[in-house]
């Protein structure tokens, strides 16, 4: 362990004024900045570190207290927020229990101050006197808006073996949420939430300046936020020290694996910033290398075009190895985990979905610093709808996969991104709301499928309602105008407003606040030859039977259409009949009522009738009622018969070779 | 004992099965008709989801994932939760028999129609295996000796499904278990895949024991009618005992022939293509005379497993009876073969 006050020293010595001139201009004026230096003892599992927080006060009214996240605690006992709330789960099973925990040893103010002894432990969000993972200190002095502090503090951090996103397993380190992280000060107090089961993640923005002292034999295979500037011997030789510095980032986080197989790539596209590529490959999926870059770049760009450039210099992907999985699909500053499976089928775009799903992250929660706990769609929702455009225009449709054994074989079956890849929403469309706090939904099952599945489709649907060039002008102006700041979803609705000049507000009402479902139906579509007409009719004034000559003789077909609203969400939607001979009618219905019905008198005969043609809806939960054929093709359903039979034999004689 | 003489034994085998076709026809046609029970449920479901639908036409060659989720979603009538069951069976975790309970519709049918299917496949090997010792057979002798052993056949066959399932569980799934943890402790996934390749290997092959002991009973049930039940038991137990190579050489070779039909059948790929490769009727011709072909070999395999009995047999389990005389000649009821 590094002793506390000479660290402290050692990092008052260095100080922020020259830690700011070495990395030039800020991108955004720091809140919260952190010098860092910590050491691995991986007989322990434990990170010592002294840690100096320069914390600003932008907001209007002065701080009495500072409230810091202490998110290892989570993993402290199984009466913790996270395990009751996960209910023993983790990520991929049972949580382990490996124990972990992140201790203040001290915290003192620029004048020795010491803040220890005014610690105490809060849940402001679920009362759960158990949990140790808020903790606040009250100030001797307010901070007085605008005014700057700092404050010094040793600490201890206890991994747990990975079970959900940080921790270690082995030899491999993947070190997150480990260091003592002060809250978002607002207007309205402290913003500074417990570590749930699904969110973890709202920060301020800030410089990180960070040396990791680990055993010699992870030499090279360091891998963290922002970029290393430095390696030097220490410990006698036995150890080793880097160091690594980002600024305008809102979190920190490393990893260390002694096998790691480390690749370098560079990006460049022109109207784009050049950023080094560095993969942390498990050599066992080392020839998975060019699929991780290929993505990233693909990401990089993609990305890039809509929302802007990512502005930084480097871009550190993980690869987890094999047992800590559960560290996977994690974002960091500058800095992700992926995951990937030794037969993972090209086909099947994993490891290329997690990459670009992760390095998304990069602008839905790096950049655009949304509060995860309360807007929990602001950044997995976003990011999946931009991750299907990625992957569609990247790779095109992808296939699922049959799984036997834990071999994965693809199917040969188009799966189109974004509807099929987030077909889980149906199944629990009517469950909970979407717009809710994340760890208030009704239960786990729907957290991923409505924060991430709807989201991604209700913004899908809004992209085809809007246009695809318009959207991606909304989304860039949300994106310049709260860069390094933290959005809401109104502001997204105000950059769509004012890039459409018309008001979306009904759209968002119906969908993100909303459980109703959307399903329109083609319930009725015939066309039958008109028949001659009979009965009396007025002829020179006078009622005669049979009709006048120009009635007399039948024509056409009578052709009656009704399209029905089966959901309880309300949306405008297309309608087009079509006639033989190539005539059509398309004509746009409010979608309000329960039904509509078109009556085409002496027309052409109706082939068939669509609604929502052009397959703008997304969000319809049976697009396979959405048109009828007036003439019935028995094709598909003969072919699929006679396969079924045939797959039924088969079984059968399946069911009996063993016996 | 060489890898030639179990060829020797499957071919042989072979030869029979072709030189009694009518075997291959009546177990194609059980399976037809168990399969036929389906047939009018699925197609009607299929042709009031499909037919007017826009998205039929869309649906002659290729399968919508969409389609299949979405009618899962909105019928659950249609077949309860049999996908989940049948994908569970390929889990680490298995099935559990609560889930039966979650059974709709046709997927409710389908595993009471697997009962029938177990049921009629003993009743099958009685035919089979009965009319395999008789020189002058037919479908009747099929029908007769078939119903003849039926009672025993059917307490092996429950025996044998007993064993596979408790194999099942305690090879595979306990196994898993067990070793889960361990496992995820393992530093790279290819030992994990190596670990649950051999667990799979492990089941498989107390699966291939089961198999060549229920079926070496069997034959030897049919083989040796002069000694009592108990008897004829175990020494159809101790046929399968003094041969085991022999006998999972002729299983390997019927495993080889009938994945070669089915990499033929995956690459050949009759029903792609919608109506572009075939239409209907040659398409359904086609799937037959696969069904046909694959019973062919199966037919063969039993053949051969009588074959790899009757063959050398040792002085402690003789699998004819001691009148006659055992050679290495095929018996002479079988003598019209023409391989070897």
């Amino acid at each position: 362990m590094l002793s506390a006050k000479a660290g402290a020293i050692a990092l008052a010595a260095l100080g922020a004024p020259l830690f700011l001139s070495a990395q030039g201009a800020d991108l955004t004026p720091p809140i919260a900045s952190y010098e860092i230096s910590c050491r691995l003892d991986t007989e322990k599992k434990i990170v010592e570190g002294t840690e100096l927080l320069t914390w600003t006060n932008r907001t209007s009214k002065p701080a009495e207290t500072l409230r810091f996240h202490l998110y290892l605690n989570a993993f402290r006992n199984n009466r913790s927020t996270l395990w009751k709330e996960a209910r023993g789960e983790g990520r991929t099973g049972p949580m382990t229990e490996s124990w972990g925990s992140l201790e203040i040893l001290r915290m003192t103010l620029e004048d020795n101050t010491d803040l220890l002894p005014t610690l105490s432990f809060l849940s402001p969000d679920d009362g759960n006197s158990d949990d140790r993972t808020v903790a606040e200190v009250r100030l001797p002095r307010p901070v007085l808006p605008g005014q700057t502090i700092r404050v010094a503090v040793d600490f201890r951090s206890r991994l747990p073996r990975v079970s959900r996103r940080t921790g270690y397993k082995g030899d491999f380190y993947l070190v997150a949420q480990w260091f003592p992280k002060v809250g978002v000060l607002e207007e309205t107090g402290w913003n500074c939430h417990q570590f749930h089961a699904s969110s973890e993640f709202f920060a301020d923005f800030g410089n990180y300046d960070v040396s990791i002292d680990v055993p010699v034999r992870f030499r090279g295979k360091v891998g963290a936020t922002g970029a290393q500037i430095e390696e030097r011997p220490s410990g006698g030789g036995d150890r080793l020290t880097y160091r690594f510095r980002q600024r305008s980032v809102h979190d920190f986080a490393w990893t260390a694996q002694p096998e790691y197989l480390v690749v370098h790539d560079h990006f460049h596209e022109a109207g784009l910033h050049d950023v080094d590529i560095t993969l942390l490959l498990q050599p066992e999926h080392a020839g998975q290398a060019d699929r991780h870059l290929r993505a990233a770049r693909a990401a990089l760009s993609g990305y890039g075009r809509v929302l802007g450039p990512y502005p930084y210099d480097t871009l550190t992907i993980v690869d987890p190895p094999w047992g800590a999985r559960a560290a996977g699909g994690m974002e960091y500053p500058t800095f992700f985990t992926a995951g990937t499976y030794l037969s993972a089928p090209a086909s099947v775009h994993s490891p290329e979905g997690v990459t670009i799903h992760e390095f998304g992250h990069q602008y839905f929660y790096g950049l655009l610093a949304s509060n995860e706990f309360e807007e929990p769609y602001l950044d997995e929702g976003f990011n999946t709808y931009m991750t299907g455009r990625v992957l569609a225009n990247s790779y095109g449709p992808n296939h699922p996969v049959l799984s036997i054994f834990g071999l994965r074989f693809p199917l040969g079956i188009d799966q189109h991104y974004p509807v099929d890849a987030n077909r889980r929403f149906f199944g629990v469309a009517t469950r909970d709301i979407h717009a809710t706090w994340s760890w208030r939904y009704r239960d786990p099952q729907v957290y991923g499928p409505l924060v991430y599945s709807h989201t991604a489709l209700a913004l899908a649907t809004l992209e085809r309602l809007v246009g695809t060039n318009v959207m991606d002008r909304a989304l860039r102006l949300y994106a310049d105008r709260w860069r390094f700041r933290h959005p809401h979803l109104q502001d997204f609705l105000a950059a769509v407003h004012d890039t459409t000049g018309r008001d979306w507000g009904w759209y968002f009402e119906r969908t993100f606040f909303s459980s109703g479902t959307v399903d329109y139906a083609v319930e009725e579509a015939t066309s039958v030859p008109a028949k001659p007409p009979k009965g009396l009719f007025e002829k020179d004034g006078l009622l005669t039977e049979g009709p006048p000559a120009e009635l007399g003789k039948a024509r056409g077909w009578e052709s009656v259409v009704t399209v029905v609203r089966r959901g309880e969400t309300a949306l405008p939607v297309e309608i087009l009949l079509r006639f033989a001979g190539g005539k059509t009618f398309r004509t746009l219905w409010d979608g309000e009522a329960r039904w509509t019905r078109f009556t085409v008198s002496r027309g052409p005969k109706l082939v068939e009738a669509i609604v929502d043609p052009d397959e703008k809806i997304l969000l319809d939960a049976d697009r396979f009622n959405n048109g009828r054929r007036v003439d019935g093709d028995p094709r598909a359903a003969a072919r699929w018969t006679s396969r079924a039979v045939y797959w039924v034999q088969n079984l059968i004689d399946f069911l009996t070779v063993a016996w | 004992m060489s890898p030639r003489h179990s060829f020797r034994c499957f071919a042989r085998g072979l030869g029979l099965s072709l030189s009694k076709p009518y075997l291959a026809v009546s177990l194609w046609l059980i399976q037809l008709l168990l399969a036929s029970v389906l047939i009018l449920p699925i197609s009607n479901a299929l042709h009031d989801e499909l037919d007017h639908s826009v998205a039929g036409s869309r649906m002659v060659a290729n399968p919508d994932w969409g389609w299949w989720e979405t009618i899962q979603r909105q019928h659950p009538d249609l077949l309860g939760k049999f996908p989940d069951l049948a994908s569970g069976l390929l889990t680490a975790e298995g099935v559990k028999s609560s889930q039966l309970g979650e059974l709709r519709g046709i997927g409710a049918t389908a595993v009471a129609l697997a009962m029938l299917a177990v049921a009629l496949h003993a009743f099958a090997l009685g035919g089979i295996f009965g009319t395999l010792r008789e020189p002058q057979a037919s479908l009747v002798s099929f029908g007769r000796e078939g119903m003849r052993r039926f009672p025993a056949f059917l307490a092996f066959t429950f025996a044998a499904l007993a064993a596979s399932l408790a194999a099942y569980r305690w090879v595979y799934l306990e196994t898993g278990s067990a070793l889960k943890n361990r496992v995820q402790e393992l530093d790279t996934e290819g030992r994990a895949l190596t670990i649950t390749g051999l667990r799979v290997l492990a089941l498989l092959l107390v699966l291939g024991a089961i198999k060549l002991i229920a079926d070496s009973v069997r034959a030897t049930w049919v083989a040796r009618p002069d000694l009592p039940p108990i008897s004829r038991f175990f020494t159809g137990v101790g046929g399968s005992l003094s041969r085991p190579l022999r006998l999972f050489g002729v299983l390997l070779w019927y495993v080889i022939l009938t994945a070669l039909l089915y990499v033929v059948w995956l690459i050949a790929d009759p029903s792609a293509g919608g109506e572009a490769r075939l239409a209907l009727v040659p398409l359904i011709l086609i799937q037959q005379i696969f069904v046909f072909l694959r019973l062919l070999v199966k037919v063969g395999y039993y053949a051969g497993v009588s074959e790899a009995l009757s063959r050398d047999p040792s002085p402690e389990y003789s699998y004819v009876p001691a009148s006659a005389a055992p050679t290495s000649e095929p018996p002479a009821e079988v003598g019209s073969v023409p391989l070897e």
